[in-house]
């Protein structure tokens, strides 16, 4: 069992999220899912910051009170690894990760659709490549039961498997974007997104 | 360097994935991915193994909280009518200096400056209230536009500063003392900011509009007193670092929690205004987390690339002074600044400026404020200055007339970048007397 998972573990992921971001691109009922899918993921990264200040508010109010609570940084540094993997497809969807647009700015029409689609199908890659090898590191970790080194002794599949959902979602997210632009969605003007990112 | 033409593989692909608009975390990865395949020994299958382990570890960061907080922190702030305190609460005092009003732009860019760590917001939020107040004033619009856009890459410079915590985390210097490094230099270049306008408005007299009427102390007062709270909640998050009392992350929950109070008293947090703040400052962090999980692995790939070791001993085969160094790192930041965000500019250049900088023997503490500085620079520069594309988006001005009126001010921040390196101290003698443990 736990070799089956390790050896098609990753793969069955990828398949699974390439499968589902296809299905999102091409039929409404899919990509409602989808949409809805991002922004529940973002709710959680958000949900993930309050509990970061939350942990370090009892980290404070522990130490003034001399009780020791073992591993509340790692927990912290936990949180903030789930907040931000859970929101990098919410983030990607409202367009504030960051690009240079100096280039692909002052193309219009098709020569803009294909820098777009050259874009996504690296990104694409990329976040394929990493949804496998999050996928991977929770099943290894699992496997070996790995502990954290720190004096919280959590068995690190827990909060890597926190990573790996959010890397599945972003590969989605990319994916589905993607197929979005094959099939001639809008692309929008990035030089406004570009500056809503810092804006914000 | 050895492998010429692997070397040359690898920048190329750096450039293209970059230029050609991949978004930049995943052009880091891209850029890593292939080093490795180019340079590193071992299974293919092992990059990826690698690769998450450094994301793991680099994202699973207990220093990194430090920097969601306090995004958390200006977004609050940012939606509270902070804008408008400060202009009315600076205004009255401005009055007897020669520049009057302006100088409320560049004060009041320096008391954001230091509840936001970003620059954009800070333009933003200062400019949102002085701008047309200004302009109703009849203000030379060339000084409204300038000041604006250059005092507020303090945003960058005054702690909080969200560059500085990645600069931290890149090169692993404590946060604390990123933060109170910052401080000095920035008032610094505030009050060079201020002296400009005070020199420009006394050689050119007729061009001020008149003085507002005199008011009495204590309605000056009245209309200041709703800034207290908040150089209050400055003092306390900044004097809690410097004096040993908290890191700079638990300064940060101080700050959040502030910034709740203050606006709940304020009458400005509702429902609406915290979620939407939250999303805000959720969106921010991730953003900025994608770009640092792709800097962590593409620091690992370098290391297999021995670009860094070779360029340093490249570099030090000139026998270059550390001047020369720095003179030279000045004009290739302000460059790349022309095409990348500032934090890119760090995080991709880190792996390899650090060893060559170092073996100079110029501190960590100095690079990272002499880097922002530098990098504060190219926000106000052409064709890629966020500070100019905010400008342009709140008063439709051209970026080439924003460009402009900014350069002044470019031209005084050259001046503090040469301050700061011919008297390291501005920089160097707060974090060196700072209290207690800096975490």
């Amino acid at each position: 069992m736990a070799d089956f998972i390790l050896d098609y573990g990753p793969l069955a992921a990828v398949l699974a999220a390439g499968g589902f971001a296809l299905s999102a691109g091409l039929t409404l009922p899919a990509a409602r899912f989808a949409a809805g899918l991002y922004r529940i993921c973002g709710a959680a990264g958000a949900c993930f910051l309050v509990l970061i200040g939350l942990l370090i508010l009892l980290e404070i109010g522990s130490r003034a009170a001399a009780v020791y609570v073992p591993g509340l940084k790692a927990y912290a540094g936990y949180s903030m690894a789930a907040s931000a993997f859970f929101a990098f497809a919410y983030t990607f969807g409202h367009r504030a990760h960051i690009r240079m647009s100096a280039i692909i700015g002052r193309l219009t029409g098709r020569a803009r659709r294909i820098a777009e689609i050259w874009c996504l199908a690296a990104s694409s890659f990329v976040t394929g490549f990493v949804c496998w090898y999050a996928v991977k590191l929770v099943a290894v970790s699992w496997d070996l039961e790995d502990v954290s080194e720190s004096t919280d002794r959590m068995l690190l599949w827990i909060p890597q498997t926190a990573v790996a959902a959010g890397a599945t979602v972003l590969f989605v997210c990319v994916l589905h974007r993607f197929v979005d632009v094959l099939r001639g969605a809008d692309i929008g003007d990035q030089r406004s997104a570009d500056v809503m990112a810092t804006a914000e | 360097m050895e492998h010429i033409l692997a070397t040359a593989v690898f920048l190329g692909v750096l450039l293209f994935l970059l230029g050609s608009g991949v978004w930049v975390g995943f052009s880091l990865i891209g850029v890593a991915f292939t080093g490795m395949v180019l340079f590193a020994p071992g299974a293919f299958g092992q990059i990826g193994d690698r690769m998450m382990t450094v994301i793991w570890s680099s994202s699973a960061s207990w220093t990194l909280t430090a920097l969601p907080l306090f995004i958390w922190m200006g977004e609050i702030l940012f939606r509270t009518r902070l804008s408008e305190d400060l202009f009315k609460g600076l205004a009255p005092w401005m009055s007897r200096l020669p520049g009057r009003l302006l100088h409320t732009n560049i004060i009041g860019c320096t008391i954001f400056a230091a509840i936001s760590g970003s620059s954009a917001a800070t333009v933003a939020t200062v400019g949102k209230m002085s701008i047309p107040e200004l302009r109703a004033r009849k203000y030379p619009e060339d000084l409204v536009i300038g000041t604006l856009s250059g005092a507020g890459t303090l945003g960058l410079l005054i702690p909080p500063s969200i560059i500085l915590i990645v600069y931290g985390v890149t090169v692993n210097q404590s946060i604390s003392k990123l933060f109170i490094a910052g401080v000095v230099p920035g008032i610094v270049l505030a009050s060079l900011f201020m002296a400009y306008v005070i020199g420009w408005s006394l050689l050119r007299p007729g061009r001020m509009p008149p003085a507002e009427p005199r008011r009495p102390f204590g309605e000056k007062l009245g209309q200041s007193l709703y800034l207290i709270p908040v150089l209050l909640l400055i003092a306390g998050v900044l004097g809690s670092i410097y004096g040993g009392i908290a890191t700079a992350t638990e300064a940060a929950v101080f700050g959040v929690a502030g910034a709740l109070g203050l606006s709940a008293v304020q009458g400005s947090l509702s429902r609406e205004t915290f979620r939407e703040s939250l999303l805000g400052a959720t969106r921010t962090s991730a953003m900025i987390a994608l770009i640092l999980a792709g800097a962590a692995f593409l620091t690992l790939a370098m290391g297999f690339t021995g670009l860094p070791r070779g360029l340093a001993s490249w570099i030090a085969g000139f026998n270059l002074s550390k001047y020369e160094l720095i003179l030279a790192l000045t004009v290739f930041y302000i460059l790349l600044g022309c095409f990348l965000d500032g934090i890119s500019a760090v995080v991709l250049t880190m792996a390899i400026v650090e060893p060559m900088i170092l073996q100079a023997g110029i501190d960590l503490i100095w690079f990272g404020i002499f880097l922002v500085v530098v990098v504060e620079m190219a926000q106000i520069t052409p064709p890629i200055g966020f500070n100019l594309f905010v400008l342009q988006g709140m008063t439709g001005h051209n970026i080439g007339y924003i460009a402009k009126v900014s350069l002044p001010l470019f031209l005084v921040m050259v001046f503090a970048v040469f301050l700061i390196v011919v008297f390291p101290d501005i920089v160097m003698f707060l974090p060196d007397s700072m209290a207690g443990p800096a975490g």
